[in-house]
């Protein structure tokens, strides 16, 4: 469960990012979160990351109350999210099979249950088979695979996923969709930041739409709002 | 969750070093500069006082009694002596003694003096306890029927004691600045190591890696700057000092003694270890100040 109870973010130029939004959203559900540049998404995103703090109202993700939340407790927290960024952030270095043990082994996970479970997650995501090729050797599709595999590595409640299709083909967007579906069928917690009406309005999903900071549309089973 | 195997921290602490080859080199050369100063300096100053000590300058005063004293009245000055304040330890020489003194440092000199025509007069080699109180010491030794001569060397001891403290003042100025320059240069380095590995760092954030774990590559990385740089400096420092003792020793012969570098080695080794490492952490921990923060 993730709540926003009249959120408000200003930073230190004194922009206004987000000026009183009230959010819920129920485990389990998929969302897309909608707007223009300068909308507050990306401040939307920080705050559920923790990598910002509140201004003023509440944030609940989980058990978790972000407005209270110590920095100590700050990589507890964040082990319950996995994110998926639009520039897929992988180790060029590292095979696709340590690009997602990586995400276990920096949270302490033992040997053997990684080499268990990477895999499995692979399989997950389309890519058994492709466990030793590194980023260059495989698609721009594939990589946002392996970043969507690493994000499920520690098993996480909630993903989130900012322009998950943004670097990829519209065929592989449909692709990349098509498995945050399949991982939110499995109950985890979809929220996709994008600006891909095509996208958007495909898959009829709860629809977020943001303009200036304020939540101006909320549609379950929307389309890319006229509003914003 | 398991505890993490050093020997990762390590291994990526040693991987970032030569990546950053440059900032590293130029730590480390900073960082031994540092410490072979600092060792010089400590080593002048050990070797100052071993010769202070050496030449009884510190902390003593003579007084000669007149020849024509009896023994009963060199005892009474003796008596006297050892009832004055801030006396330490009261020794006699009585003129003989004096005299075979003088024929074991020059047997060829005093050979025809003979205990017969023996110039010399009974003395008393006093050690005090307080510097400060000499001058009152030397008026009332002074004031003893008895004595002739108050050999006191507190000027001389004063003057190497300024010599020192001037070479202690240099010594602080140059710690403090090469100090100061060693921290900058390692906070530069492990801040390139951290801009290196930003895309690293940032996704080890998002994945719930705490702090330490994150930081913990950046420290190793700043005490293994402090680890070479002490070791290669404690090197430089034997070679140097060796160098010096060497030409010391041949040139001023018995005049000045020399502390061997194999009497202080460990000690130089530990003292070096111990700043060098604790430089490299004080360093990288304050580039990493905002990661261990989260």
């Amino acid at each position: 469960m993730i709540d926003f109870v009249n959120v408000k973010k200003a930073y230190p130029n004194g922009t206004m990012a987000l000026k009183g939004v009230n959010l819920h959203i129920d485990d389990g559900e998929f969302v897309f979160i909608v707007g223009h540049s300068g909308a507050g998404k990306s401040t939307l995103m920080k705050l559920l990351l923790r990598e910002e703090k509140v201004s003023s109202g509440q944030l609940f993700v989980g058990d978790y109350d972000l407005t209270k939340l110590s920095n100590f407790r700050v990589p507890h927290y964040r082990r319950e999210l996995g994110v998926v960024f639009q520039d897929f952030r992988l180790f060029p270095k590292k095979t696709v099979y340590e690009n997602v043990a990586f995400a276990m082994e920096v949270v302490g996970t033992p040997r053997k249950k990684i080499a268990r479970r990477v895999p499995a997650i692979l399989n997950t995501v389309n890519l058994a088979g492709k466990q030793d090729s590194f980023p260059n050797e495989i698609s721009g599709g594939e990589q946002q695979r392996v970043a969507l595999a690493r994000a499920l590595a520690n098993n996480p409640k909630v993903i989130i996923a900012d322009e998950p299709t943004g670097n990829i083909d519209p065929k592989m967007s449909l692709e990349i969709m098509s498995l945050l579906l399949k991982i939110n069928k499995l109950g985890k917690t979809v929220i996709v930041v994008t600006h891909e009406k095509n996208l958007v309005d495909y898959y009829k999903q709860r629809v977020v739409s943001l303009r200036d900071g304020l939540i101006v549309e909320d549609r379950v089973g929307g389309m890319f709002s006229e509003k914003i | 969750m398991k505890r993490y195997n050093i020997f990762y921290f390590i291994g990526q602490a040693i991987s970032s070093m030569w990546r950053n080859g440059v900032m590293t080199f130029a730590s480390i050369a900073v960082l031994m500069s540092l410490l072979v100063v600092i060792g010089g300096f400590t080593m002048l100053v050990v070797n100052i006082d071993v010769n202070l000590e050496q030449f009884g300058v510190m902390n003593q005063i003579v007084v000669f009694c007149d020849r024509d004293a009896t023994e009963e009245q060199i005892v009474d000055i003796g008596d006297t002596i050892n009832k004055l304040d801030n006396i330490d330890t009261v020794e006699r020489i009585t003129k003989e003694q004096g005299l075979q003194q003088l024929k074991d440092q020059e047997p060829d000199l005093y050979n025809d003096v003979t205990e017969e025509n023996n110039p010399l007069s009974d003395s008393f080699v006093i050690t005090y306890i307080n510097n400060d109180k000499v001058p009152e010491l030397d008026y009332q030794l002074r004031q003893i029927p008895g004595i002739i001569k108050v050999n006191n060397r507190l000027e001389l001891a004063t003057t190497i004691e300024n010599l020192k403290s001037g070479v202690m003042l240099i010594f602080i100025w140059f710690l403090a600045i090469l100090g100061v320059v060693s921290i900058f240069i390692i906070i530069n380095t492990i801040k390139i190591s951290v801009f290196s590995r930003r895309n690293e760092i940032s996704i080890m954030r998002y994945v719930g890696a705490t702090g330490w774990f994150i930081s913990l590559p950046f420290i190793f990385e700043g005490i293994l700057i402090g680890l070479f740089a002490s070791v290669i400096g404690y090197f430089i420092e034997w070679y140097v000092y060796s160098y010096v003792e060497n030409i010391v020793v041949s040139d001023y012969l018995q005049m000045i003694s020399v502390v061997p570098f194999n009497d202080i080695k460990d000690l130089v080794l530990i003292g070096f270890i111990g700043i060098g490492v604790v430089t490299g952490i004080i360093g990288s921990s304050i580039s990493l100040g905002k990661y261990l923060k989260q």
